[in-house]
Formats: C-alpha cells, sequence, structure tokens
C-alpha cells in the first residue's frame, strides 16, 4: 500500500475528532497533513544523534530513548522535601532540555517554507493548517516529554505520593506550554531584526549548545546524587521572580508543604499567568510572523564582511607561498561558515576545555591547591587534543560535496600544498584558541614552571594532526565527501588515535623525569615537525 | 475556443511598505488559453502568481477566479487550480508514491485513483522504477516530473506553472508542451511562466510581458510581432523592457577578462 505508517499519536487523535469538528478544522485533511509531518519526522536525524549515521529505522523513536536515558538525572531530585531548592531544579534542566531540543530539532518543521507553496496552494483553510500546526508541536512535546520525566515520575509517585504526581503532571502541561511560546516568541524577534541567514546561525549555536551540555550532563549524572543531601535556606530574593523554575518550586511548596509565604504565592501566580498571557501574545504575533517567514527566502539583510585579523596573523605566520595561502584562505571561510561542520566538531571543542577542568577540580577536592600546583596535574591538558581528530577527520566533509569538482578543474600542481594549508586552517582556527585558553588558565594555576610542558605540547599537537590527517584524508581532498556515507568506518581509526594521545602523554611525562629531559624532547620534536611539514 | 472568462484580475495592486511592486493590473484570460507570462526578474511576476493562489492574501483591488472573487470565496476554487512552485518546493524526504498520495488527498481523491493515476502518469515518464525511492536522491529533471505529476493528479482546470520545462532533457520537454497542447485543447487554461524565450514563444497563444509592475504587453506571439517590428520573442523582451546595453556591458566583461588575464 502507500500509505505511509498509521501512527499512535493520530489514533489517539481521532478519538477528539468531534472536537476539532466542533472548533471548524476540517478533521480528515488535517489527519492527512500530520500523517505527512510524523512520517517526515521519522525520517529526520535529530541532533543528538549526529554521530550515528544510519539511515534506517525510525530516527525519531530512537532519539527518545536517549532522552528517556537523560531524564534518569532528575531522579536525583525526587528525594526530600526542599522543594523550592530540588523541583525548581528539576524544572531548570527539563525546561532547558526540552527547549534546546524543540529549537534544534523541531526548527526546521515550524520554519518550513515549503508548506507554504505546497499546502497553500491546496484546498484547505487557514484555520485547519494553523490548528494542524499546533497538533503537530503538541504530539512532539508530549512524546518528548513523557520519554523524558515518565521514569522520574513513576519513581515520583511511590515516593513521593499521589499529589506530588497529578501536581507534577499539570505543571509540566504548563512548562511545555511557556517552551512553546517562548520558542515562537523567540523566533519571532529575531525574524523581525535579522534575517533567515542569522536565525540558522543561531539555530546552529543552539544545537552546539544542546550537544556539549549532552555530554557534560553524562558526567554530571553520575555526581548529582552528592547534592541530593545539601541543605539550603531558600530566601526569596527579587531575581527569582525571573526564573521560570522557581515558579513551579513554589508552587510544590504551597501544595506540598503549606507554605503560605507571600513571596511564595507571588511566584505560583507568576508561573500560572505568565504562559496564559504568553499566548495571548502569541496569537496577537502570528500574523507578523507569517510574514516574517519569507525573509527565510530571501536574503535580504546586508551582510558585512567578516573581520579575519585572526585567520590574516597566522596566515603571515605560517603560510609560505601563494598557492597555499588561496587554500589556507579558502579552508578557513569553509570552517567559519559550514553548519554541520561546526555542529560536529564544536561540541568536542567544549570537552576540550571542559574536561581538563573537571580533572583539575576532581584532584582539588581530595587535595589543597598547594599539593595541586606542585603536582603533575597539568598532564590533563593533553585532553585538548581530542579536537584534533575529531576535527581533521571531518575535514575530508562537506555539505555539497560535489563540488570538489574544483580541485580537477584547476591546475593544481602539487596536491600536498592543499593538504597542509587545509590542516593548518584548521588548527589556527580550531585547535590554537583552546590551547591558548588553557594555556593562560594552567599558568595562572601552575605558574611559569610548566612553559616547557606547553612547548612541548604545541609541538606534539603538530605532529599528532599531521597524523591524524594522514590517517583519515590519505585518499580523498578535502570537502569532497558526503556527511551521509564513510564515517562510521573510520570510528575504530579514532579510538586508536586517542590512545596515541594517552602514549604521547606518557613518553612526555617520563621524559620529564630525566634532567634535561625536556630540552632534549623540544629539540626532537622540533627536528620531526620540521621533517613532517616540509612537503 | 470558448470565451468564459477563466481569471480576472481588476485594478491588482500591491505595495510591500513604501515599495510598490504591482501597479493596478487589468486582465482577463479566457478558457482553453496558454498564458506566456514573462517579465525581467523582480517585475512582480510571482507576486501575481502567488496572489491568485492565495499564497498572499492582503492586496488591492479584485481578483476572480471562476467567476468568484477569492477574496471572500473561500479556499474551495483551489480544488481546480494546479501548481508547480518556482523552486521546485518538494518534501523529499517522501517517496513520490507517498508525495502523490498526500497532495491527491489533500484534493480530496479517493485512494484507489490516486494509486492508478500516480503510478500510470510515472509509468508514463519513465519512472516507475523509482515510485518507492524517496525523491532525495532524484536528479531536477525527475523532480519537475514529478512536480508536474503532482499538479495534474487532480484534473485541474487552472494550472500555474512555474518554470516547469528547465531541468527536463529535449525528449520529456517535447512530451509536456504536446501535454500542454492537448490539455488546452480540452479547455484546460494554462498559466505558464519561463524565461527561456523561445520555449514560450512555441507554447503560449497568449503572450503578457510585465515589467516595473505593469502590463507592458498582451497579445499573441504574431501581433506583439507587428507593434514591436522585432523578429523573436527575445527581441521584443529586449526592447519591450527598455533594455538595450547587452553590448556594451558583454564587451566590457570581455575586456576585463581578457585584460585581467594579461597583467596577472
Amino acid at each position: 500500500m502507500i500509505k505511509m505508517d498509521d501512527f499512535r499519536s493520530l489514533r489517539i487523535l481521532d478519538k477528539f475528532q468531534s472536537l476539532f469538528q466542533k472548533a471548524k478544522v476540517d478533521y480528515p485533511m488535517m489527519r492527512e497533513i500530520l500523517q505527512l509531518k510524523l512520517t517526515m519526522d521519522t525520517r529526520r536525524v535529530p541532533t543528538i544523534f549526529h554521530e550515528s549515521k544510519s539511515d534506517s529505522g525510525n530516527q525519531f523513536l530512537k532519539s527518545l530513548g536517549i532522552y528517556a536515558l537523560m531524564g534518569l538525572i532528575l531522579i536525583a531530585f525526587l528525594f526530600g522535601d526542599q522543594y523550592i531548592f530540588q523541583v525548581s531544579i528539576m524544572y531548570a534542566i527539563v525546561m532547558f532540555i526540552i527547549m534546546t531540543s524543540t529549537i534544534s530539532d523541531f526548527s526546521s518543521v515550524l520554519l518550513d517554507v515549503r508548506d507554504k507553496m505546497i499546502i497553500g496552494t491546496k484546498p484547505v483553510d487557514s484555520r485547519t493548517i494553523n490548528a494542524t500546526k499546533v497538533v503537530h508541536i503538541t504530539i512532539y512535546l508530549c512524546q518528548l516529554t513523557m520519554a523524558f520525566t515518565a521514569i522520574p515520575m513513576i519513581i515520583g509517585l511511590f515516593n513521593q505520593g499521589i499529589v506530588f504526581f497529578l501536581l507534577s503532571l499539570i505543571v509540566l502541561l504548563f512548562v511545555n506550554l511557556l517552551i512553546l511560546i517562548m520558542t515562537a516568541l523567540v523566533y519571532i524577534i529575531i525574524l523581525r531584526f535579522f534575517d533567515g541567514e542569522k536565525l540558522k546561525d543561531i539555530i546552529n549555536y543552539i544545537q552546539i549548545l544542546l550537544s556539549i551540555s549532552m555530554i557534560i550532563g553524562y558526567q554530571l549524572v553520575a555526581r548529582s546524587f552528592e547534592f541530593v543531601d545539601l541543605n539550603v535556606n531558600f530566601s526569596f530574593e527579587w531575581w527569582h521572580v525571573l526564573m521560570p523554575p522557581v515558579w513551579y518550586g513554589a508552587i510544590y511548596e504551597i501544595v506540598l508543604n503549606g507554605v503560605t509565604d507571600l513571596s511564595y504565592i507571588i511566584l505560583a501566580i507568576l508561573g500560572v499567568i505568565l504562559p496564559l498571557v504568553a499566548i495571548f501574545l502569541y496569537i496577537k504575533l502570528i500574523p507578523s510572523f507569517e510574514r516574517n517567514l519569507e525573509k527565510l527566502l530571501s536574503n535580504s539583510g546586508k551582510h558585512k564582511q567578516a573581520k579575519e585579523w585572526w585567520s590574516r596573523f597566522w596566515s603571515k605566520v605560517l603560510v609560505r607561498n601563494k598557492e597555499e595561502q588561496v587554500f589556507f584562505d579558502f579552508a578557513t571561510r569553509m570552517l567559519k561558515n559550514e553548519r554541520d561542520y561546526k555542529l560536529k566538531v564544536y561540541p568536542t571543542i567544549g570537552m576540550a576545555l571542559v574536561f581538563p577542568c573537571i580533572f583539575l577540580l576532581t584532584d582539588y577536592t581530595s587535595r589543597s591547591i598547594d599539593e595541586l600546583r606542585d603536582g603533575s596535574m597539568y598532564f590533563s591538558m593533553y585532553f585538548s587534543l581530542v579536537v584534533i581528530p575529531a576535527g581533521v577527520q571531518m575535514l575530508q566533509f562537506s555539505t555539497n560535496p560535489k563540488a570538489a569538482w574544483i580541485y580537477r578543474a584547476v591546475p593544481l600542481k602539487n596536491e600536498n600544498v592543499c593538504h597542509r594549508a587545509v590542516l593548518k586552517a584548521f588548527l589556527v582556527r580550531l585547535f590554537i584558541p583552546v590551547y591558548l585558553i588553557l594555556s593562560v588558565l594552567f599558568l595562572v594555576i601552575f605558574t611559569e614552571r610548566i612553559w616547557s610542558f606547553l612547548i612541548i605540547l604545541v609541538l606534539v599537537a603538530a605532529i599528532y594532526s599531521r597524523i591524524c590527517y594522514q590517517v583519515f584524508l590519505k585518499n580523498v581532498l578535502p570537502f569532497s565527501e558526503s556527511y551521509q556515507i564513510g564515517q562510521s568506518k573510520q570510528s575504530g581509526q579514532a579510538l586508536a588515535l586517542l590512545a596515541l594521545t594517552v602514549a604521547f602523554a606518557l613518553f612526555h611525562y617520563v621524559m620529564t623525569l630525566a634532567s634535561f629531559g625536556s630540552y632534549i624532547l623540544i629539540s626532537v620534536l622540533v627536528f620531526i615537525n620540521a621533517f613532517l611539514w616540509r612537503k | 475556443m470558448s470565451e468564459d472568462i477563466i481569471l480576472s484580475l481588476r485594478n491588482v495592486a500591491k505595495s510591500y511598505g513604501s515599495t510598490r511592486v504591482l501597479e493596478s493590473i487589468n486582465l482577463d484570460i479566457y478558457q482553453g488559453q496558454i498564458i506566456g507570462y514573462i517579465g525581467p526578474n523582480g517585475a512582480g511576476k510571482s507576486t501575481t502568481v502567488k496572489m491568485m493562489l492565495g499564497l498572499i492574501t492582503e492586496f488591492e483591488g479584485d481578483i476572480e477566479i471562476f467567476g468568484k472573487n477569492i477574496k471572500t470565496s473561500g479556499v474551495a476554487y483551489k480544488k481546480r487550480i494546479g501548481y508547480v512552485p518556482e523552486n521546485g518546493d518538494i518534501y523529499d524526504s517522501l517517496t513520490p508514491m507517498e508525495y502523490l498520495s498526500f497532495v491527491g488527498g489533500l484534493y480530496r481523491m479517493e485512494d484507489q485513483m490516486i494509486i492508478r493515476k500516480a503510478t500510470e502518469l510515472m509509468r508514463l515518464f519513465e519512472l516507475e522504477h523509482v515510485l518507492h525511492t524517496r525523491i532525495s536522491s532524484f536528479s531536477k529533471g525527475m523532480r519537475q516530473k514529478v512536480l508536474f505529476i503532482a499538479s495534474v493528479i487532480h484534473n485541474p482546470d487552472l494550472l500555474f506553472l512555474d518554470e516547469p520545462l528547465s531541468g527536463l532533457d529535449a525528449n520529456s520537454m517535447m512530451i509536456v508542451k504536446e501535454i500542454l497542447d492537448q490539455l488546452a485543447n480540452q479547455g484546460k487554461t494554462i498559466f505558464y511562466s519561463s524565461h527561456i524565450m523561445d520555449v514560450v514563444e512555441k507554447i503560449s497563444n497568449r503572450i503578457v510581458l510585465l515589467a516595473d509592475g505593469q502590463i507592458v504587453a498582451d497579445g499573441t506571439f504574431e501581433q506583439l510581432q507587428q507593434q514591436n517590428k522585432e523578429g523573436s520573442l527575445e527581441e521584443i523582451f529586449n526592447q519591450l523592457t527598455g533594455f538595450h546595453q547587452h553590448q556594451e556591458i558583454a564587451s566590457s566583461f570581455v575586456s576585463i577578462v581578457e585584460n585581467g588575464d594579461k597583467d596577472g
């Protein structure tokens, strides 16, 4: 049969058919459009899946599994009765995750300009189209919220009782409403002042933020149970009014602990009233939103040429001839503009920056600051090298891989020049900033005694990146493959390369034990670098 | 050719903020006509088409389609309209069969009818082997064929085609031209918009030329030829849109290409 999958959500919706018909919505049409939209959703790859590339199965359902796993973090906040504290943190997490995922995965749905062309030209009235949009988003939010909170809610039912459970259901409804409207208002505001390209950039950065928070979130799950025993005295401050999660924490205090403090009542009222006000505002602004949506198609805004002092400075330092210069500039701009590249690599930058600090913190909790200073924990900076295999591997891909015909069409004498320039551009744009930030931080903590360590690290990074490049781009030109294929095949190499950094670090450590070891190592590394980067 | 008015525009005008994109358009289209709707980029062509399709609802003046004012008549008139959009917008994560059954469903066609028509039409375009392949892997020509089928699957009386042939090979193009001709003979009305002048010249029995938001020419190709004393539609187009500098621009272009080469 031609029919697309029949969805359970649609069958549930069928039960409310008469309700829609009373609201003068053309239900069969709405069902037809929803079925199409849900089918397309199952074929979209959600942001949290950007690592895997298999195109089969219901991508969306699989992503819900991951959200369910992440939801376990909420369990830590279900014990105790310090609701204003626990529940506020819980809703802060819920709101953050649901809002970022809505923006990163659902923006393409909200902002699909094809709808206007394809559905707008068919005999469907605008009332039905708008209702369909709202129902579609509602289905998405319901599924996401259920996946994320179902297990914690059941535990809450047993642990905190039925009142807690029912209250949570109602509050989650309000929270979702608030998220939905806030997301829409963000779009309305962005589209009002900027054009489509800027909006795509902002969505891209939110996707990156989501990926980073996923990675760091996993680290925090293990530690989150430590918060449980905390005894915090909550005192009302005016800025709590600005924090939606606190509103809902206050509601729990009132209902479950019988608190009748005025400040709590104010907060609770805000939590109920503001979503309703937001709906009203949203309905008022929808027409202007629809009009501004057309901006996504056109590129009306004036774009200033980007400032490039950073890459220009480094190109003077690192680039030798005209041909290399051309490829260096080209690669720098590609790395800056390719949204897919940023989405896949920037989260690793976040890791590279955060993990060395996490190691330091772990060490710091067990020892004093002076002991930390005298120790060798600065070797955790080797972790920043993870940027290199992750970023270099992605250099072979592009959103428009076919455009690589250009390499074949131009009289390029020596491909190595191109490869070398692209790798340099990568290091300048992605590795050196990470390295410099961490260096400053570590110099502050460990003082200038680690200068030789820092020099050795950058020399190692240069060698290491050359190796990574050889492994991943031996037979391909940069930006010449599609993201869809071949990526998963190389996970073995990626792992081996990560192991290599450990070997480097160990070797480095052993060398520092010998007298003059560092100086010998520096001279050897300089020599190897000169050899490797010679052609 | 029957004399029934299918479509009429009365003093239709449109402004975006302070910029006026359309100045009082008046136009009557009769049943069975193939209108070649041409004009330079930004002349207001797609704006008028979008108005007639109900994609732009705020405008001055009145548009009547099938004798009813579209501002007040609701969306039912769209049932008798087919459209190939200018950017080739299509939900490409679907297969052609899924897409066509969706579009057919929006036109309230029976499932069995959709399947039969879609299969047959795809077969005639030699696309039956990709009926269940996602459109995202299709070439431009294949997409255009699917879009074209989607625009006629519900047997519409009025067709809006925006650049529907540019990705087709010569043979397919011949088929589509012949289809349009036969559809017009059956009493369908076709609104055809393109930048490929010799196709417009051959295919249309009436040409409407829009420039700066106004209709600057309206008639058969022969009438336009007589009025403007020019040979091809391309030359008439250049003359009516006041464009004469193509030679100067071309020679500056070439000299920059060549001198740049010498110096660099």
